[in-house]
Parts: structure tokens; sequence; C-alpha cells
């Protein structure tokens, strides 16, 4: 029996029973659908987000802590895991501008400018918040890791004014980033008043009455406006909301401390930087660079050695999306099992009539095969458009509320590689024929003399 | 000095039992039985005393529990499934009393229904097949499925079928049983005139003592699945 005969003899059974045959592929394209739905959006995930990585030049950073295990490097002591790839240098070395200067002579470095945010109240069109305003050179505001959508960067290190997220302007009451632009935004900051610190005495602080702080506002023009990253930035240092030049804001009266750990620092003489944010000219130079500022005494911790945990947790996010979408596809092969026994009931006696007349096992065989197989290639061509049409729908509807609720800008939560309808279609087949193996194997197994006899 | 020829058909021993529930039961027993080429036999008894068996395994779709069959120089009880499925594609025609042919499958078709399983080309065998009808006198139905045929003409296709692949035995199970009187000798003339004609050695189980005394060369009576007579040209 030729391939294009039993080919034929299939399609005309599952033609001659389209019902059935309709309900059998659609559990096969349910299975299908779900299972290119749910991958199209791992991998739309993963798209996205490494497509955030490359975008920002994070791969070619590495940020440099003060060194060893004896104090956090900022932020909260207790949470010990971060930086999590951070490799710890065993020193007392002090992040200070010395050591930045050192850092940036390096060969391999490109860039390198510490970490400086303090504590301030911001007030936009007579909105107010409490903030971190970050110090950012000009450079790293002109760069690929700063995205700013409306207006501009800083021209100089010595600039006076502000470069805000749209986040935040939204928060303000600012709809329209590119109004912001031009407008005032005030940062009061807080700093000791040593004066009054001596005329009220200590007993007046420890009495409760109060630190002796003092508050001075600074008016910024805004520069420019970042747009809202659907996907964050990854690990991105650049995450505040209030960016100032490194020349205004040393202008700035504030205390010199953001944190209590920095009090600890200071009385121990190695107050410095939290931590500094070093760039390399090229991938490849981020171990050399890394191991000359371990050397140093420092902790360093490169983005790129993240991401590769963030590409194995998407693999992993890939398996449990597919482990889901394959349960529906089992559902599929235990109908296409029963159809397939059903067809087989029903044409018993035309089993007997094809090997009467000289069909042997295989033929048989080939016929009921092909009829599974045929099932599965209608279900999975028919998934791969159920699973893309739904995606679309759920990407048009979380966009919409996205960016109606936070004015995330429209992004393709979902990702179609050409594998994956390949992929997607050739296992719906595969699966079929494994359902259809015991069918087939039942019919080619049929007796004649017995079928013959049967009504 | 020269040896006979070998028959055509020829059957040692033959026998078939099965068994229904615990009982083994004997549906053919120590058949033994010699057919020379271009015959036309016949084979008649009560119900039950054999005859669709000996046909089956005759025609290949049936196993001998013990005995041996040999048909034009082939062992046909030694045969496994893959050849005994060539035997019955090229080697033995049948036609049944129910006419077997597929109801969703025009005439063309199930007469082209043997050349499918043996790969010949759609022209070719579309050609065959029309040609097969034709010889049967169908060819104005040949677009139309069995239930829109009358009995004799279902029997027809299915004789045309039965010849697709060419075949040198022809066995025919109660060919006349679905049909009237005057329908059925047509049939028994059709296989008659292809046992004259082409030299179609043609085995046919019937109960028709009529037709099988007028058309048959021999006649093999069976009783309880033994040859109880057999009888010369009637």
């Amino acid at each position: 029996m030729k391939f294009g005969d039993a080919a034929g003899f299939a399609l005309a059974s599952l033609g001659k029973r389209r019902l059935r045959t309709f309900l059998t592929a659609s559990g096969v394209t349910i299975g299908i659908g779900a299972f290119v739905c749910m991958i199209s959006f791992g991998k739309g995930m993963q798209k996205n987000v490494t497509a955030a990585f490359q975008a920002s030049d994070l791969f070619n950073t590495v940020i440099v802590m003060p060194g060893g295990p004896k104090g956090p490097p900022s932020g909260d002591p207790d949470r010990q895991g971060r930086p999590r790839r951070a490799e710890t240098g065993p020193s007392d070395a002090v992040l200070d501008d010395e050591a930045v200067a050192a850092i940036s002579r390096l060969p391999g470095v490109t860039m390198a400018y510490p970490d400086i945010s303090f504590p301030a109240r911001v007030r936009f069109g007579g909105e107010e918040e409490f903030r971190l305003v970050q110090v950012m050179p000009a450079a790293v505001t002109s760069s690929r890791a700063l995205k700013i959508k409306w207006g501009r960067a800083f021209a100089s290190d010595a600039e006076a004014g502000v470069i805000v997220s749209r986040s935040f302007l939204r928060r303000m009451g600012q709809r329209d980033p590119a109004a912001a632009v031009g407008q005032t935004l005030t940062i009061t900051s807080v700093t000791l008043e040593l004066g009054r610190l001596l005329s009220g005495g200590l007993s007046g602080v420890l009495s409760g009455q109060g630190l002796p702080l003092s508050a001075e506002a600074y008016d910024f023009p805004v520069l420019g406006v970042t747009d809202i990253s659907p996907f964050g930035d990854g690990p991105n240092p650049l995450e505040s909301d209030v960016l100032l030049a490194p020349g205004p804001a040393a202008g700035i009266k504030r205390l010199p401390i953001s944190s209590v750990w920095d009090l600890f620092r200071m009385q121990s003489g190695r107050l410095g930087y939290s931590a500094v944010t070093v760039r390399v000219g090229s991938i490849g130079g981020l171990e050399s660079v890394g191991s000359r500022v371990r050397e140093m005494g420092f902790t360093t911790f490169a983005l790129a050695d993240q991401f590769a945990e963030v590409t194995r947790a998407f693999y992993l996010m890939d398996m449990v999306l597919a482990a889901v979408g394959m349960i529906a596809i089992v559902v599929a092969a235990l109908g296409i099992v029963n159809t397939m026994v059903m067809s087989i009931l029903e044409r018993y006696r035309e089993i007997g009539v094809m090997k009467a007349v000289g069909a042997s096992d295989g033929d048989i065989k080939r016929i009921f095969f092909f009829e599974s197989g045929a099932i599965g290639l209608l279900g999975g061509v028919a998934g791969c458009v159920l699973g893309w049409a739904t995606s679309l729908v759920i990407n048009r509807v979380v966009n919409f509320y996205a960016a109606r609720q936070a004015g995330v800008p429209y992004v393709d939560y979902f990702a179609y590689p050409i594998w994956l309808f390949l992929g997607a279609v050739g296992f719906a087949v595969l699966v079929s024929l494994v359902a259809g193996l015991y069918p087939a194997r039942r019919a080619a197994r049929v007796d004649p003399v017995v079928a013959l006899r049967h009504d | 000095m020269s040896t006979p020829a070998r028959p055509f058909i020829e059957t040692r021993s033959l026998s078939r039992t099965y068994l229904v529930g615990d009982v083994r039961v004997a549906a053919l027993d120590d058949v033994s039985l010699a057919v020379e080429a271009g015959r036309f036999v016949a084979i008649t008894g009560a119900s039950g005393s054999g005859k669709s068996t000996l046909l089956n395994l005759l025609g290949g779709l049936d196993t001998p529990t013990a005995g041996t069959i040999e048909v034009d120089g082939s062992l046909v009880s030694a045969m496994d499934r893959e050849a005994l499925a060539r035997y019955r594609r090229f080697g033995a025609g049948m036609i049944f009393q129910s006419f077997n042919l597929i109801a969703a499958r025009t005439a063309l078709e199930n007469v082209e229904l043997p050349l499918v399983f043996a790969g010949v080309d759609r022209k070719d065998r579309t050609r065959r097949a029309a040609d097969l009808l034709d010889q049967v006198g169908l060819s104005q139905r040949a677009g139309h499925r069995p239930p829109e045929l009358s009995g004799g003409e279902q029997q027809r296709v299915a004789v045309a079928r039965a010849l697709a692949n060419g075949p040198r035995l022809l066995l025919a199970d109660e060919p006349t049983g679905n049909l009237d009187s005057r329908t059925s000798r047509e049939i028994v003339g059709l296989l008659a005139g292809l046992n004259r004609d082409r030299g179609l050695t043609v085995v046919m189980v019937s109960h028709e003592e009529a037709l099988v005394r007028e058309f048959a060369h021999e006649i093999v009576r069976l009783q309880d699945g033994r040859v109880v007579a057999e009888a010369g040209e009637a």
C-alpha cells in the first residue's frame, strides 16, 4: 500500500465522521493552544528581560562594595543573601574618592562613579513626597543605561537640573511627561544645625525635644524624564526617581550618612561610599577588573553573572509552563485513543473486508496511524492558531490595563519563535502517533473471519 | 514415463477446531481433498457441516489446527501473516454471501481495493477496475455506492473485486444466498464463464442442488466436518 493511499484512506474515514474528528482534534487544539500560549509567554518574558539587560549596558558593569565579611555593604545586614553572587574581598579597605580614582585607573575600566544618594523631600507641581535623590555623573545619564524619553541628559557634571522618572511624575499628578520638562522641582534636604545643638545643649536632645535639624530647599529645573520600563531594569543601580548631577549635589547641605550602618563605619573611620559602579570596555574585561578590584580589598558583583542565573530561572519557568501545557495534551491523547478504539469497533467488518482482499497487518496499522496522526496535525495547527490568538487577546488586555494603571508603554509579553510552532505541531503529531499505537496494533490483529461475520 | 500433474489445490488431513467456552468443537475433521486446475468444484452440505470453514482455510483467512493446504504449489498452511496477506491479495479471490462491499465506497473504488493493497498506481488501478466492472456488465454503475445497487449488482461488483489482482483461484462462499433464483443463476453462470473462458479454478460453497448440478464439475459433500462423498461431473 502506498503512502498516499494510506493517507487518503485515513482522511476519507475522518471526513466521514466529521463531528467526532472535530471534537477529538479540539482536545489536541486546546492542549497545544495552552502549550503554545504558555511557552510563548515564557519566551516573551525571557526576551523582554534579556532585551532590558542588553539595552542598559549592564552586562559591562561591576558593582564594587566595601570589602570583607565584617560589615554589610549597605542596607539591612539581616538580608544575608544580598548580593548573592558577590565576590567578597577580605579587607577593611574604604571605598572613598581615592579608591574610586584607583579603580578608574585600572586597565579596561571606562568609568567608575560612586553610588551617592540622600533622602530628601521632593516637591513638584504642588505635590510633595519623600524620595531618595541619586547623584549621577552626566556621562552615565547620556549612556544607554538611562532611557531618557523626554528632554535630555545632563550636559555636564556641573549642570544644575534634575532628571526624573515618568512614574514619579505620575505620582505627582503630572500625566504629560513632555510638559514637565522645564518645570521646577524643589529638593528639600535635612542637615544638622550645629548652632542649635550648642545653644540647646545635649540635655534638650536627650529630653525628647528632637534633634537639632534644619531643612533647606533647592530649586532645579527638570531637564529630562525617563520612561517606565515594564520589566524594571533588572538589577539596575539607576533605580532612583530623581537624579542630580554631582556638581549641584555637592552644594546641597545634607547629612553625610544614609543609614545607621554609616554611623558605625564613621566611628571606625571607614565611612566611604556604599557602592561604586564600574563600567568596563568589554564583557571580556569583567573578570580581570573584578579580580583586580578584589585584590584592592573590595567586594565585587557582576551583573552578567546574575543574568546567567536569570536565564536558568527562565529555563525552569519554561519547564513548569510546558508541564502545565502537557497535562492538557495528555488528556487530548487519551481522547485520541478513545476515538480510535471506537473507530475500530465501528469499522470492524470493514477491516475484515480489507484483510480479505489482501491488506496486510502493516497496511491496516498504517491507515490507523495516519488517522491518529492527521488528528494530531489538524489539532496541532489549530492549536498553534488558538494559542497565538489567545496570547494576542491576553497581550491586548494586559497592555490596556498596564497603560491605564501605570502608564507602562506597549510591550509584547509573548514571543513566537518559529521553532515553537513547528515544535508544537511536531509534538502534537508525535503524541497522536503514540496515542494511535495501541489502536493501530489492535486493528491490525483483527481476525478477518470473525470480522466478516460481524454485523 | 510421465509423472502425474500435481493437483492445483490439495489438502491433507485438514482439521480446524474451535474452543467454545471450555468445549473443543471440530468444525473440520481430517479433510483430504484434491482439485485439479481449471475445475469448478462445489462444496455442499448442511448448515454447520464445515463448508465455510473449509473455504476460509483455502482462502487464507483462517489457519488450520492440523493438516496441510497446498495451492498452486505454495504451502498455504505454513504461511505467516504477511505471506497469507500476499496470498489473499494475489493468489485467491473471494466472494461472500453478504457481498462484503464497503458501503462508503463506490463500486469502482470497491473493485480498486485489492489493487490499492497491491500498490498499483491510482491511474492504472482505476483503468483496471473500470475494465473489470465492464466485464461483469456494470460499467454504467461504477459511480454508485453499494446501497444504491441491487443484490445481483453488488455480487457482480464483488466478483470484479475478486478478479482485480488476477488470481488463478476463485472462492465463493454461498454467493447466491442473498439473491433470487434468476439472479443466482446469473451469478453462478458468471463464475462458470470465468472458469470456462479464463481457466480459473472455482470452488463454490452452495446448498442449491440444482445450480450446483448444472454448473459444477465436481461436488464435495461435507457432513459434521468430514467429506462424505465426492461426485464427478454432474
